[in-house]
């Protein structure tokens, strides 16, 4: 049985964990300075500051003699700072790792080589890094050469190897070491298609052979190829480990929404970088002497679709989930809330509020307005302020909307303000079906005789 | 520390593999890239015998022989202080990937500085041979005090490459102390020429000097008996206390700092 000082054990642990990770942190020292230097210690009297930054958050998980696991997750999850630590190259914060039989990490190819020495001797200095013995090497020699199919060039120093020889003879020395348990983090991608396929067959015989390997790796597709149950870190945390098809759709739909997000973001700052330009410049025109009828005034070669006669001002809009916090998107089926402010700049007499929802191609997808509804708003004073709000249940398909919010008199044609395109609708959707609206339809069918 | 010693046991093929590499490295071009490492002792002590011989006249017998058979072990500290401190933040991509006992980075650098010590000193064998020196009589001396030297050298040699991870502008200090080390111990100059008073200092604080003292004893005050003179027994084991005390001060940092090395590279 396994006993804490003795970290390495040899052959195998008799309850089949291969790669033990137990309740592990590991808090890295992200320094605000380039390098260290004595010269800054001296002066400053302490060492350089620093910020403290948790790379891996109470993980867990115990990986068994014979499996191979894959570890997903977007860039700075984590993943390679838990490699790290069990291949040993750094220490964790918390918790410990105990690992089981014989193990080689391939974390870096061709590590050690250096450039003036030839192939050979290269292969040699680097097995003994990556702990391989001297007569070991002497017997499979061939064996690496042949693999690395660089017979012709193994006396040539490495300086003078393309870069792919140069990763095949380190990715040949590696496979050569033969451990227990191998850690391969994002080395997969080395040479040419046939150098790859043999790669693969490599790892193949690995697995089939009982070897424990750990694989890092954003290539989905290999990751539920090869591996028996795959981990998804998300910001140093274990978010979920199980099955590859599982996790692997997991984490597709994980990072789509992250994409998503990000698109929306990046289309709602647009929007308002022009929306913003757009309203200072109507401001100008709208606080100045022209205030009536300014319909399809431009600015700039754009139309600016505001207008109204200024004696009441719509100043803010902004959407709002059910518990009333502003919110930048939402998806369907939400339960949603429009609020706009209006100022009134004179006395109106029962005035009409309306809202009008448009696509991106300025297809009106639904119109209304407090008359409509038969809600009687009454009159409003000078220097009132007031907000309006629609509820509303999000029935639309994916896709980005425009709202635009409307003050009228109660002739119900002329305006004191209309802003069209105000503000965006951004819904998130699976977009199951096409159009604009989600019906929901439930599906029957019945043979009819 | 019985469990680091094992581990470093268990990877000596680690550690011979990058000792050769670094030789090679230096010696690519076999037998005549040896004799190049030999030109800088040389071309050392050809300048300084023209300035001592000719120009100072300091009046020494065989100012050649009596500089290099002191600066050879000099050159062993020296060099592997020069080169090992930067052995682990020059071979960051090792240590931030795989596995190791670190300590065999500096180490490899020391080795193959012995190594070439030693080859030099069979190099001095030759030409004193030629020149009628009974250098052999002290021979058996030679071992141990390379062997007593070595732990000074490894001390230094791990401290300075830990503290090299932790402050990268160290190496200019370094080479400012190694040759304020070098004018401080009695290689260009013997040390009777040194006043009375100030003899003491550079005899107990300086390990070195006793050592130098027992190289030139071995090789060159064989010829010239009339100066010889053996460090005391006081001396001696003040140098040897020296030496023990920087190589587990150098150990216990090199220890203490490892676990960092690879998050600070």
């Amino acid at each position: 049985m396994s006993t804490i000082n003795n970290k390495i054990e040899s052959p195998r642990s008799k309850d089949g964990i291969a790669v033990d990770v137990r309740s592990v942190s590991k808090k890295y020292r992200i320094y605000h300075e380039k390098l260290p230097s004595l010269k800054n210690t001296i002066i400053k009297g302490r060492r350089a500051s620093y910020e403290e930054f948790l790379a891996l958050d109470d993980v867990s998980l115990a990986i068994k003699h014979g499996h191979t696991v894959g570890i997903i997750g977007p860039n700075g999850s984590g993943k390679s700072t838990l490699l790290k630590l069990i291949s040993k190259v750094i220490e964790p914060t918390r918790g410990e790792i105990v690992v089981n039989g014989p193990m080689s990490a391939l974390l870096e190819l061709g590590a050690g080589f250096h450039p003036d020495l030839t192939g050979k001797e290269n292969i040699y200095i680097n097995a003994a890094i990556l702990g391989m013995r001297k007569r070991d090497v002497d017997s499979r020699l061939d064996e690496i050469i042949a693999f690395s199919e660089l017979e012709k060039f193994i006396d040539t120093p490495v300086k003078n190897y393309s870069s792919g020889m140069y990763m095949r003879l380190g990715f040949s020395v590696a496979i050569h070491v033969n451990p227990d348990i191998l850690l391969v983090d994002e080395v997969l991608a080395v040479g040419d298609q046939a150098f790859q396929a043999k790669c693969y067959k490599v790892i193949y015989d690995f697995m089939k052979r009982g070897k424990t390997i750990i694989i890092v790796s954003h290539d989905l597709d290999t990751i539920s190829d090869l591996c028996s149950s795959v981990a998804f870190l998300k910001d140093g945390r274990l978010q979920d480990m199980g099955k590859p098809l599982d996790i692997v759709s997991k984490y597709r739909a994980f990072v789509e929404e992250i994409e998503h997000k990000r698109i929306i973001e990046q289309q709602r700052a647009a929007r308002q970088q022009i929306f913003k330009s757009v309203i200072e410049k109507n401001r100008r025109i709208v606080s100045g002497d022209e205030i009536s009828r300014l319909s399809n005034l431009s600015v700039d070669g754009q139309t600016l679709n505001r207008f109204g006669s200024g004696e009441a001002e719509i100043t803010g809009i902004r959407i709002l989930d059910r518990d009333g916090k502003e919110i930048d998107y939402c998806s369907f089926g939400d339960e949603i809330t429009v609020s706009y402010d209006v100022i009134f700049k004179a006395d109106v007499e029962d005035p009409i509020f309306g809202l009008r929802i448009t696509d991106y191609r300025q297809n009106i997808i639904y119109g209304t307005n407090s008359r409509l509804q038969k809600v009687r708003p009454g009159d409003f004073g000078k220097g009132e302020n007031i907000s309006v709000s629609f509820d509303f249940r999000v029935t639309l398909m994916g896709g980005e909307y425009s709202l635009s919010p409307a003050v009228g008199y109660n002739d119900t044609r002329t305006y004191c303000d209309w802003v069209n395109d105000m503000f965006s609708l951004n819904v998130m959707h699976n977009n199951a079906a096409e159009g604009v609206c989600d019906l929901d339809p439930g599906i029957r069918i019945s043979k009819t005789d | 520390m019985f469990a680091d010693i094992k581990k470093l046991f268990s990877y000596r093929e680690l550690l011979m593999s990058l000792t050769r590499k670094e030789l090679k490295v230096k010696y690519r071009g076999s037998v005549l890239g040896f004799f190049w490492s030999l030109l800088n002792p040389i071309l050392t002590m050809l300048v300084y015998s023209f300035v001592f011989s000719m120009v100072l006249r300091a009046g020494i017998e065989q100012f050649a022989i009596f500089l290099i058979c002191a600066l050879l072990p000099f050159n062993f500290l020296s060099n592997s202080v020069n080169y090992g401190s930067g052995s682990i933040v020059s071979n960051g991509n090792l240590v931030n990937k795989i596995y190791f006992p670190r300590e065999i980075l500096p180490l490899s650098v020391v080795f193959s500085n012995l190594v070439n010590f030693l080859f030099e000193l069979a190099a001095l064998f030759i030409v004193l041979s030629f020149m009628g020196y009974r250098f052999y009589l002290f021979l058996y001396i030679l071992p141990v005090l390379i062997f007593i030297q070595f732990f000074l050298v490894v001390g230094m040699t791990l401290l300075v490459s830990a503290l090299n991870v932790f402050f990268r502008d160290l190496q200019h200090l370094i080479t400012i102390v190694m040759m304020v080390w070098f004018f401080g111990t009695p290689i260009i100059y013997p040390l009777s020429m040194v006043p009375e008073r100030y003899q003491v200092y550079i005899k107990f604080i300086n390990p070195m000097t006793i050592y130098a003292a027992y190289y030139r004893n071995i090789f060159y005050y064989v010829k010239y008996p009339e100066n010889a003179g053996f460090p005391t027994l006081t001396e001696t084991l003040t140098a040897l206390g020296i030496s023990i005390i920087i190589f587990f001060i150098g150990y216990f940092v090199f220890k203490k700092m490892e676990p960092r090395f690879a998050e600070e590279i």
